[in-house]
């Protein structure tokens, strides 16, 4: 068996090299380099281009503006249905028409002979802007006559998604002030930041009408389809290759409007062109997440049981006109209440355009935000009740009984134990005998604290009406030698699903691992599939793997068995053997040669022919009929963690240092640990970034502050925290192998368990964070407060 | 376009290099070694790391002018392609990457500590490793991966 086991990630021995191809790594002969010019202004109108002395230069062999790609019948109109809440629209424009709405957002661009003369030839062009009025942040967009980011409609408000189940109300009306708490909570921006930036080389070539395109993306098969439609060409003149991809982490979800200008540019030119992002792009328009502000009240009884809830929230999804990253806020608002029964609750979201930046999908996908609302009104209540953080918790988690559940956006969780997560963290940080340490601490002029923060991460998005959808495809073919080659609709932006793929393949067949090599990201080589987001390449990729193994697996134990004179039933596959009861073993070679050489002999009598095999899976429990069954689903897996952490506070600065962390997570059966964990550690620290580090900050005008990674400060080694993992399975009824998602696990539990660790630790003082990242300038600001 | 003359991964090379661009653009663009990444070109995430002189440099930051006369190595470092080093294979073994867009700038990184510092303690591993930023593993098998080659030089493994 290779599943379960510690085995190393197949890409790493290239990598470690130095040798992997990442986009920019690419270079077809003759290749051109492009680049960008984007708006310095955070809302103003074009009024008009000269680019003449671009033109003009040697090594300029094209400038594309909005509306030379506007001519040239290029503009993305509104497309996609959504089941509960009714968005306002625009038309896209790759490059901007009219008017720019954020800082960063693609103007021009030019296209010379590397970059030294791109970027040179980006001076020379002039634009000539008429600067607006413009709105800085969601609440100032929401003001009566506030500028308007789209000039169509009558305000700023994109979407507005309420929900109700109870009647909170009536609850909140009845309880007595003492058992409620009002106040209002703040997730702030940040960015995924994967290390390698976004980019694409496009090569046409005019003879056969045919354009190749290598992006750093994370779902070929999507990116070709929404290309074609955009450039107008059949989804059959497009081959998108994914090479090496430098982390995405949601970041590079297609489609992105400099593929768009690259791959016209290549088609104008007849040339290879290739666009690679720079940092100082990527942060202020590469596309962020979070932003988002909640109102809350909640009532509770006596032993801190949450009898209503009401939340507003408001986000600020920047310029929503180039990405589809919105959604996020919406999965905000559907996780509310998540893994808390609370029977009487209102939800109420309206994502709202402003002159920041737009929004790109990011791990957590909004969840981490609904989380840290949740968790912070859970210790707030704790607080207010005077019982433990984890009794509290324990009061209100739905029980496992109860799966699968409605929550009451409507979303249906398959299953859980969320008290037992928070059990084995309990231990594994040392809950019990803290408070002597604490005290002990103190009484040396230290300042330790201990929090818990809980996460619940539904995966494997399914939306209706979408590429986005809840189905991959795999092919598995064994070849005349027996060896093995999977192609999958799913990819890796690094995190090891072709391993994990491969480990359920080779088990399937009884094959031995290294005999079977997975091929991805080649939409001319793989079966369709949506590529690696929501946590789903093992859940989906796996599984369409596995039943198109299962298929060769039957063909090989029939001819094998055949071939041995014993009945199928009577064989093993194992070892790439296929073994009868009496020892007597055929290896897969000669029982691949035999269908392949003598299909019309004995042993393949009433065998189909052939060894290749493509199969899609689709989700069970995804249900988008809500006329026929009363149901709509789009999150088929509900991973969830618990992490608790012990930090240290100088309250002299309000620096905080995490001593220790733990997390303990649930997803299910887990193919291989090692890559697992490794996962996890990742998802962590980028949480712990996003508590304590990142921030992507704009002005009131909205002009962005981070413009570098000196601004925007990663969490470095020294940084890095010990990280302790426990592990829970609660497998999942519906997916094959009980398999949940993991690959989002563990980047929302942190900021909770922070916030909760810093009271701990100030829990003299009273002091209350409702504000992330606790930068030392926040904790700070809270103490002097609470003092 | 001027000629620099340097020693790249232990033999002597002629480049012509653009005066205005970098040591990470000449040594991927004209001497075809791409192992040295850029993630900021600010000096600020180290996927760009090489040694210049014996010294740890963000290449994204040094003018491919300034390494006329000198030496540079780089994680490619002249091997045979497939061959890896004790400090590579440690990284593959205890899963020290993912995307492996960092590892690269973080091997030489670490070649360097060990030549300078044969038995660093986890405080000197971080202290060499603090200028090479990773995304993806969290740097915890990345420690795993710099004390497992430490160990097996010095025999404890
Ligand atoms: S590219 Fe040189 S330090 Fe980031
Ligand atoms: S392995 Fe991806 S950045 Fe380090």
């Amino acid at each position: 068996m290779y599943i379960g086991e510690r085995v190393e990630g197949r890409n790493n021995r290239l990598v470690v090299a130095g040798a992997g191809t990442y986009v920019d790594d690419v270079r077809p002969e003759g290749c051109l380099v492009l680049a960008i010019l984007r708006s310095p202004h955070p809302h103003a109108r074009i009024r008009r281009i000269d680019v003449t002395a671009a033109e003009g230069r040697d090594d300029v062999e094209l400038v594309l503006t909005g509306e030379s790609l506007l001519a040239a019948g290029i503009a993305i109109p509104p497309s996609g249905s959504y089941a509960n809440f009714t968005p306002r629209m625009t038309v896209k424009h790759p490059l901007a028409v009219g008017k720019v709405r954020y800082v960063g957002e693609p103007v021009a661009a030019v296209v010379a002979h590397d970059l030294v003369g791109a970027r040179a030839a980006l001076d020379a062009l002039m634009v000539d802007y008429e600067v607006l009025p413009s709105v800085g942040n969601a609440l100032l967009a929401l003001e009566p006559g506030a500028p308007r980011v789209e000039d169509e409609w009558p305000d700023n408000v994109m979407v507005e998604y309420p929900f109700e189940k109870g009647d909170p109300a009536a609850v909140l009306g009845a309880t007595e002030p003492s058992r409620i708490r009002r106040g209002t909570l703040v997730c702030n921006r940040i960015a995924s930041t994967p290390l390698e930036g976004r980019g694409l080389v496009a090569d046409y070539d005019p003879h056969r009408r045919y354009l190749t395109c290598w992006a750093s993306t994370q779902s070929p098969h999507i990116l070709r389809t929404l290309l074609a439609g955009a450039l107008d060409l059949p989804d059959s003149s497009i081959r998108v290759i994914q090479p090496n991809v430098g982390g995405a982490f949601g970041g590079k979800i297609p489609m992105f409007p400099e593929d768009i200008v690259t791959a016209h540019a290549a088609i104008v030119l007849k040339r290879p062109v290739k666009w690679i992002e720079q940092r100082h792009e990527y942060l202020p328009a590469g596309g962020h997440s979070r932003d988002v502000r909640c109102d809350y009240e909640v009532a509770f009884a006596a032993d801190g049981r949450i009898t209503a809830l009401t939340t507003e929230l408001i986000a600020d999804i920047g310029a929503q006109s180039t990405f589809l990253g919105w959604l996020m806020a919406i999965v905000s608002a559907g996780c509310i209440p998540g893994s808390y029964k609370v029977d009487d609750v209102r939800v109420r979201l309206r994502c709202v355009v402003s002159n920041r930046g737009p929004w790109q999908a990011y791990r957590g996908y909004g969840k981490e935000v609904s989380a840290f609302f949740l968790e912070r009104i859970l210790d707030e209540v704790a607080d207010a009740v005077g019982r433990p953080r984890d009794e509290v918790r324990e009061r209100n988690f739905l029980t496992p009984d109860v799966f699968p559940y409605e929550q009451p956006s409507g979303w249906i969780t398959d299953s859980g134990d969320y008290s037992g997560t928070l059990a084995k963290v309990k231990d594994l940080i040392g809950w019990e005998g803290f408070a002597a340490r604490k005290a002990a601490a103190r009484a040396g002029g230290r300042r330790l604290g201990i929090g818990i923060g809980h996460e619940l991460t539904p995966e494997g998005s399914s939306r209706p009406d979408s590429l986005l959808s809840g189905t991959d495809s795999a092919t598995v073919k064994m070849s005349p030698h027996g060896d093995v080659t999977v192609l999958t609709g799913v990819t890796s932006p690094g995190t090891g699903n072709e391993t994990g793929i491969a480990q359920i393949v080779a088990d399937c067949l009884g094959a031995s691992l290294d005999r079977v090599r997975v091929v991805q990201g080649d939409t001319e080589l793989c079966p369709h599939g949506n590529g690696n987001y929501s946590s789903r390449s093992l859940t989906f990729g796996g599984s369409s793997a596995h039943l198109a193994a299962l298929v060769v697996h039957d063909k090989i134990r029939r001819v094998g068995a055949s071939m041995l004179d014993v009945a199928p039933g009577e064989v093993r596959l194992d070892g790439h053997r296929v073994i009868a009861p009496s020892g007597a073993e055929v290896g897969f070679g000669a029982v691949a040669a035999t269908i392949y050489r003598s299909p019309h002999a004995r042993h393949m009598e009433g065998v189909e022919p052939g060894l290749e095999v493509t199969r899609t899976f689709k989700m069970d429990n995804v249900h988008h009929q809500p006329e026929k069954d009363g149901r709509y689903n789009q999150y088929p897996t509900w991973s969830f963690s618990t992490a608790a952490c012990i930090v240290e506070v100088d309250e002299e600065t309000g620096v905080v240092r995490i001593e220790k962390f733990a997390l303990v997570h649930d997803s299910g059966m887990v193919v291989n640990p090692l890559l697992a964990e490794a996962q996890l550690h990742g998802a962590i620290t980028q949480g712990i970034g996003a508590s304590l580090y990142e921030e992507i900050r704009y002005d009131d005008a909205g002009l962005p502050q981070n413009l570098t990674l000196r601004e925007y400060t990663l969490p470095g080694m020294r940084e890095s925290v010990d990280i302790v993992l426990g592990h829970q399975s609660t497998p999942s009824p519906f997916t094959m192998m009980g398999m949940k998602g993991v690959g989002e696990s563990g980047i929302s539990a942190p900021a909770p368990a922070i916030a909760s660790a810093i009271e701990d630790a100030l829990s003299d003082l009273g002091v209350r964070l409702t504000e992330v990242p606790f930068t030392p300038a926040r904790v700070w600001a809270a103490i002097q407060e609470a003092r | 376009m001027i000629d620099i003359e340097l020693t790249l991964n232990g033999r002597p090379r002629r480049l012509a290099v653009d005066p205005r661009e970098s040591l990470v653009d000449a040594l991927r663009e004209r001497a075809r070694l791409t192992g040295a990444h850029v993630g900021c070109r600010t000096a600020s995430c180290g996927a760009c790391t090489v040694e210049l002189d014996g010294n740890t440099v963000k290449s994204c930051c040094v003018l491919a002018a300034e390494a006329d006369g000198r030496a540079v190595r780089t994680v490619e470092n002249g091997a045979e392609p497939g061959e890896l080093d004790d400090v590579q294979v440690a990284f593959a073994e205890a899963q020290g990457m993912q995307c492996g867009y960092c590892t690269p700038g973080m091997v030489v990184s670490v070649r360097n500590l060990l030549d300078r510092i044969a038995d660093p303690d986890d405080d000197e591993i971080t202290r060499g490793l603090a200028g090479n930023l990773c995304r993806c593993t969290g740097y915890v098998n990345i420690l795993k991966a710099v004390r497992l080659v430490r160990d097996r030089r010095l025999g404890r493994v």
